[in-house]
């Protein structure tokens, strides 16, 4: 093994460190009721009337912060868990299931863009579908 | 035609090696049809003039459309935003879908056969008195038609591309039940075939690069030529099954984990959204690692013969050293990421 050799792999080393720290620390920002890391497949955006966006690392979060804030609140941006598309609130499909998002405050709710999604989760996981919790209505 | 700076230098470029291959094939036929294995003395330099030239027409030519392979996928990245419908190239790909499948066959291809002559051409001219130049000028006019395919595949892809189809998001191929990426290995693997998969990509990945290393190390002269044989063979076959072993774990194991994204299996989306920054590094590593157990193929093939064979020896131990290098860079790149992300 050549010294290059051992620089070359020192070099990929740091360069997945990077990538990770990057995906982990600087792409990924942190909730704002826990603190937690957001893992982009869970993420809750809530978008303020001053439009400033909230975001959220689980749908618990994101309606404990709701419930006491509702009043500054214009929408929900939440995503799809399938495809990671982010959506209105109003036009996603909520699933609480045995299957638990994260463990940190056993979040059971989990969301869809489509319909389909929400059923075979909800068969697959034991499941029900939920109303929105983010609903602006009442 | 969509314009932005990503297709003009693409036009650009394949123009430019379209000229230059086109005049690069008739300079080879014709140094081919004159060639001779000994030349009178007072024609010698004209002789070596005009086989230099030729041969560093093959040089900068050949270098200038290898870059092509990465900067036709920055190219179709650039499209994205332009293509009603597209979340990442998958969404690009359905716009001259034949097209776009032949120039990702014909690039890697390209790229393969390209790496493989400049070594050849590497090991010929280290030697005084040029023993591979008709071999090499025989191998130049295979390349030659592959550059000249692979250009003009380009300049029609680059002139008919109109964004003017709504395409479908890649969840819609990628993310289906019946997926291809799915059924091939469920039919040879079982249900399990996601489990045996991972296995079976740290296995052969771990195997090959265990077998560039032996051949490289300082017992390889101690084994007798049957085992040497036996290990490069060895080296070659695991060389391709590792190929459709990788593709296949990186769509249905590696990418959703590194995306961080479950049920998403995109290869385009993890090369291209930004979502995993290293990704492109991880497979451009593969794949110089894998095609670098070809190139020794092909030098041992074309080139380990009489007077070039010391230099060609030296030439393999480089080759596949940089072979072992990507093989185990790659691997380490995917292993840290699997486990800190």
């Amino acid at each position: 093994m050549t010294k290059k050799f051992w620089i070359g792999l020192a070099i990929i080393f740091a360069i997945a460190l990077i990538g990770v720290s990057y995906q982990k620390f600087l792409k990924n920002p942190r909730c704002a009721y826990e603190g937690s890391a957001i893992t982009p497949i869970y993420e809750v955006d809530i978008v303020l009337m001053d439009k400033s966006v909230k975001k959220f690392c689980s749908i618990f979060c994101a309606s404990q912060w709701f419930r006491n804030n509702v009043k500054l609140v214009n929408h929900v941006i939440v995503t799809d868990e399938i495809r990671g598309n982010k959506i209105d609130s109003y036009m996603a499909y909520f699933v609480e299931s045995e299957l638990i998002t994260n463990e940190t405050n056993d979040n059971r709710i989990h969301v869809f863009q489509q319909r389909q999604d929400a059923i075979t989760h909800a068969e697959k996981f034991h499941g029900t579908m939920t109303d929105d919790p983010f609903s602006l209505d009442e | 035609m969509i314009v932005n700076i990503y297709t003009l230098i693409m036009l650009f470029v394949a123009i430019f090696s379209l000229s230059l291959g086109g005049l690069l094939f008739l300079l080879t036929i014709k140094t081919l049809i004159s060639f001779q294995t000994t030349v009178p003395l007072e024609d010698k330099s004209k002789f070596e003039r005009k086989g230099y030239l030729v041969f560093l027409l093959a040089c900068v030519t050949l270098s200038v459309r290898m870059v092509v392979w990465p900067w036709f996928y920055f190219m179709l990245q650039s499209f994205v935003s332009e293509v009603p419908g597209a979340m990442c190239m998958f969404g690009v790909t359905q716009i001259l879908p034949s097209t776009i499948t032949f120039l990702q066959v014909i690039k890697p291809i390209a790229f393969f056969i390209m790496g493989g002559w400049l070594l050849c051409y590497y090991v010929d001219k280290s030697t005084p008195t040029a023993p591979l130049a008709r071999k090499n000028l025989l191998f130049l006019l295979i390349v030659c038609g592959v550059l000249l395919t692979d250009g003009i595949a380009d300049v029609y892809y680059v002139i008919r591309m109109k964004p003017l189809m709504s395409v479908s998001c890649c969840a819609t191929f990628f993310d289906v039940p019946l997926r291809p990426s799915a059924m091939i290995p469920q039919a040879i693997f079982g249900r399990n075939f996601q489990k045996i998969l991972f296995i079976l990509y740290y296995l052969t990945n771990i195997i090959l690069i265990v077998l560039l290393f032996t051949s490289i190390s300082r017992k390889w002269t101690l084994l007798t030529p049957k085992y040497r044989m036996i290990i490069l063979y060895s080296q070659g076959i695991l060389g391709i099954i590792n190929i459709p072993v990788v593709i296949y774990t990186v769509i249905e194991n590696i990418a959703p984990k590194l995306m961080q994204l479950p049920y998403h299996h995109c290869i385009y989306c993890l090369m291209g959204n930004g979502m995993v920054p290293d990704a492109p590094i991880m497979l451009g590593l593969f794949v110089i690692g894998t095609f670098a157990i070809g190139w020794m193929a092909i030098l041992r093939l074309l080139c380990n013969n009489g007077e070039a064979r010391l230099i060609t020896e030296r030439l393999l131990v480089k080759v596949n050293n940089l072979s072992a290098f990507c093989l185990l860079a790659s691997l380490l790149m995917v292993t840290i990421h699997l486990i800190l992300i």
